[in-house]
C-alpha cells in the first residue's frame, strides 16, 4: 500500500495541473467530433465550422462580454472514447454544453451521459430517428433522418421511379436511412425490390451491385460515404448499371467530392441544405480561411451549434445549468437564424424543419436544381 | 475533477477483470485467445436483451453468464481438435462472426444502432454517491476474481494448467484429461468476462456491436503483455497503467497546447508501440511471472 498511495497522489496532482484552467474570464463550451478514424473528413469539416463560428462570436465581442473557447476533443468514432472525452469536457473542464458527435451510435450513449449528468446536450449532426429519445437536455440542430428519407422519396416518387433498390452503408446512418426510406416510399405507393447494406472500406463492391442489378429496378437509390462512394460509382460504371436505370444519392455531398467525373454522369439526389438564408457569408470566410469549399455538408451545422449556444448563453445570462435549458429551449421555440436557415425546436428538442436541396451532377460539380 | 479519476479507476477495473480472465487463459493456460472480446459481448447482449424484452437487470446477468459460459465451451471444444495458433485464429473469427451477426440481423438487437437506454446501476444516487458505489462495486468484484484467479493458478490444478501451457504431452501423458482441464478454464474465465460485459453495459448504457471490434480484444492483449504475462498482480497493474495512459492523454494535449488529432495518434503509439516496446525489451512485462512452488 505505501508504494501506490505516492502514485495516487501524484496522478492526483498530475489531473490538477493537466487541467488547470487556461484562463478564468472565459466561456468554455466542448465539443466531442471524429477526428480520427473512418470519419475523419466529415469531423475536421465540424471543426473548421466550430472555428469559424468561435472567431465570429469573438469578432464581435463574446459571450457576456467573455471571449469564447470551444475545447474539442477526438471521439476516434468509438463510443468509449467519445463518452470518456464527454465525462472530460464535463467533470474536469467543466463545460456548461457540449456539441457532438457525428455518427448516432457515438453521439446516441453520449447524449444519454449528458443527460443523466443534467448538461445540455447539442447534436450537430446524427439524424437517427432514434436522437429523439435521447432525453430532456438533448437538442438537435438537424433534421432526422424520418425528415430527410420522405424528402428523398418524395423525390423519387416524382421521377417515376416506382420500384427501386437501396444500397447503403451498414452501420447505424446506414441501416436508419434505409428503413426510413422504406418506410415511407412505401406509403407512397412505391416500393424497395431490396435493400443491399455493405460493409465500407472493401476493395470492390460487385458482388453488391450485381445482387442490385439482379432485381431490375427502376432506380438505383443509395447512401455512401467519400472513398466507398467513388468506387461504387466507378464500378457501376464499369458494370453498366447506371445505363440501365438512374442512380439518387442520399446527402449527395458526402460522396461527391470523391467522385470523378465521369463515372458521375447524370447522377442526382439529395442533400441537408448546409445553406440557409444568411449562410453565404460563413461560405466565404470557409473559402478564405480553408482554400477550399465544403468538405461536407456537416460543418455548417457544428458552426450553428456554437452561434446557438452562445446566443442561449446570453439569454441565460450566465452558464448555470438551468437557466441555460431554459433559454435553450426558449431560443428553439422563437427561432434562430444561423448559416443552415432557420433553426425552430419541436416539443422534443429537435429541429422542426430544415432546408433540403435538390442536386443534380454537372461534370465535377453540384447544381441546385428547384 | 475527481469525478473523472473515479470514472478511469471505475473503468479501469472492469478491463483489470477482461485482463484476469484472459490471463488465465492466455497467461496461465497457453490458450491463445483472440476472440476474448466475444464473451465480453456475452454479457453486454445478455443486459440489452433484457433491456429490450423488459426483464429486471438481473435476469440480464444471468442471461449473459449462460450466453458466456455455453460459448466458453463452445470455444474450449473448438480447441480439442486444433493446434495452439489455429484455435487462436479460430477465436478471432467466432468474434468477428458474433459482431457480424449483431450488425447484420437488425431484429436481434437493433442492428449497427445497438441498444440504447440500458439503466445505469446506481444512477439513483446523488452527486458523487453513483460514481463511488459503482468503483466500490467494481473493485470489489475485481478484488473477487483476483482471489478466484490466485486461488486457481496456486493449487495443483493451476500448476496441472501450466504444465498443459508447457509441456502438453507429458501432461497428457501424466493422465490430465486436457480437453476438461481447457473446458474449466473457459468457463471460469467467461464468466468473468461476462459479468465486466454486464456491468460496463449498464455503465455506458449503450450496447452495440461496434464494442465488440477486433481491437477491443488486443488493448486487452496489451493489458496483459505490459503488466506481465501469468501474472495476476501483474495484469491488473496493466489495466489500470494502459486505462489512465489512454484517458489522460487529452490532459497532455490540453497542456501542451497541440491540436485535437494529436491525441488519436498518441492512443495509437500507446498500444501499438506499448506491447512492441515490451515484446522486445521486456517480453515478460512489468511484473515477470514467479516460476517455482505455489507461493508464485
Amino acid at each position: 500500500m505505501t508504494r501506490t498511495t505516492p502514485a495516487l497522489a501524484t496522478l492526483l496532482a498530475a489531473t490538477t495541473l493537466l487541467s488547470a484552467p487556461a484562463a478564468l474570464a472565459e466561456i468554455t463550451l466542448g465539443a466531442v467530433i471524429p477526428l480520427s478514424g473512418s470519419n475523419a473528413t466529415p469531423g475536421e469539416d465540424q471543426r473548421r465550422g466550430i472555428e469559424i463560428a468561435v472567431k465570429e462570436i469573438n469578432a464581435a465581442g463574446g459571450v457576456l462580454g467573455e471571449p469564447l473557447k470551444v475545447i474539442v476533443e477526438d471521439s476516434a468514432g468509438k463510443p468509449q472514447t467519445a463518452i470518456d472525452a464527454a465525462r472530460k469536457l464535463v467533470t474536469v473542464d467543466e463545460v456548461p454544453l457540449v456539441i457532438g458527435s457525428y455518427s448516432s451510435g457515438i453521439t446516441l450513449p453520449m447524449g444519454e451521459y449528458l443527460v443523466q449528468e443534467g448538461i445540455p446536450h447539442l447534436n450537430p449532426a446524427s439524424t437517427s430517428g432514434l436522437v429523439r429519445n435521447i432525453g430532456d437536455s438533448s437538442f438537435s440542430m438537424v433534421g432526422l433522418d424520418n425528415v430527410s428519407t420522405e424528402f428523398a422519396a418524395k423525390e423519387v416518387i416524382a421521377n417515376g421511379w416506382k420500384n427501386v433498390a437501396v444500397l447503403a452503408v451498414n452501420n447505424a446512418f446506414g441501416q436508419g436511412v434505409a428503413q426510413e426510406f422504406q418506410k415511407h416510399l412505401e406509403a407512397m405507393g412505391g416500393g424497395v425490390k431490396t435493400s443491399v447494406l455493405f460493409t465500407g472500406g472493401q476493395p470492390s463492391y460487385r458482388r453488391e451491385l450485381q445482387q442490385l442489378e439482379a432485381t431490375d429496378p427502376d432506380a438505383y437509390v443509395f447512401t455512401a460515404y467519400g472513398t466507398d462512394a467513388a468506387l461504387i460509382m466507378q464500378e457501376s460504371f464499369e458494370l453498366g448499371l447506371q445505363e440501365d436505370a438512374p442512380w439518387y444519392s442520399i446527402l449527395i455531398t458526402m460522396m461527391n467530392k470523391d467522385t470523378a467525373p465521369e463515372f458521375k454522369q447524370g447522377l442526382s439526389g439529395m442533400d441537408v441544405g448546409y445553406l440557409g438564408a444568411g449562410g453565404e457569408g460563413y461560405a466565404a470566410t470557409y473559402e478564405a480561411d480553408y482554400g477550399e469549399t465544403f468538405l461536407s455538408a456537416y460543418g455548417g451545422y457544428a458552426h450553428d451549434a456554437v452561434l446557438f449556444a452562445a446566443k442561449a448563453i446570453e439569454k441565460a445570462g450566465s452558464t448555470d445549468k438551468q437557466a441555460l435549458l431554459t433559454a435553450i429551449r426558449a431560443l428553439g421555440d422563437e427561432g434562430f437564424t444561423g448559416a443552415t436557415g432557420e433553426i425552430k425546436l419541436d416539443a422534443n428538442g429537435q429541429r422542426m424543419s430544415q432546408p433540403y436541396l435538390k442536386f443534380k451532377v454537372e461534370g465535377n460539380d453540384l447544381v441546385q436544381m428547384d | 475533477m475527481s469525478e473523472f479519476l473515479i470514472h478511469v479507476a471505475a473503468v479501469s477495473c472492469l478491463y483489470g477483470i477482461l485482463a484476469l480472465a484472459l490471463n488465465l487463459q492466455m497467461g496461465f493456460s497457453g490458450l491463445v485467445n483472440f476472440g476474448l472480446i466475444a464473451l465480453f459481448g456475452c454479457g453486454t447482449y445478455g443486459a440489452a436483451f433484457a433491456h429490450l424484452w423488459g426483464w429486471p437487470p438481473l435476469a440480464g446477468l444471468a442471461l449473459g453468464l449462460i450466453f458466456a459460459a455455453l460459448m466458453g465451451l463452445f470455444f474450449a471444444r473448438l480447441g480439442a481438435r486444433m493446434s495452439e495458433d489455429y484455435w487462436g485464429i479460430a477465436t478471432l473469427s467466432l468474434a468477428e462472426i458474433m459482431r457480424l451477426v449483431f450488425t447484420n440481423e437488425q431484429a436481434l438487437a437493433g442492428g449497427a444502432q445497438g441498444v440504447s437506454g440500458l439503466p445505469v446501476s446506481f444512477a439513483g444516487l446523488a452527486g458523487q454517491g453513483a460514481g463511488l458505489s459503482r468503483l466500490a462495486l467494481y473493485a470489489a468484484l475485481l478484488a473477487a476474481a483476483f482471489v478466484l484467479c490466485q486461488r486457481i493458478t496456486r493449487s495443483g490444478f493451476g500448476m496441472a494448467l501450466k504444465m498443459m501451457r508447457e509441456e502438453p504431452q507429458l501432461a497428457r501423458a501424466l493422465g490430465y484429461d486436457l480437453g476438461r482441464m481447457r473446458a474449466i478454464v473457459m468457463v471460469i474465465s467467461s464468466l468473468m468476462a461476462a459479468v465486466a460485459g454486464f456491468l460496463y453495459a449498464h455503465y455506458l448504457s449503450f450496447v452495440g456491436p461496434e464494442q465488440l471490434m477486433s481491437h477491443e480484444t488486443f488493448l486487452i492483449w496489451s493489458m496483459v503483455i505490459i503488466g506481465g504475462i501469468a501474472n495476476n498482480w501483474g495484469v491488473v497493474a496493466g489495466a489500470f497503467l494502459m486505462q489512465f495512459a489512454l484517458a489522460y492523454v487529452p490532459f497532455v494535449k490540453d497542456w501542451l497546447d497541440m491540436p485535437s488529432d494529436f491525441v488519436a495518434a498518441t492512443r495509437l503509439v500507446i498500444v501499438g508501440g506499448g506491447i512492441l516496446a515490451f515484446l522486445i525489451w521486456r517480453p515478460k512485462g512489468l511484473f515477470p511471472e514467479r516460476i517455482g512452488g505455489s507461493h508464485g
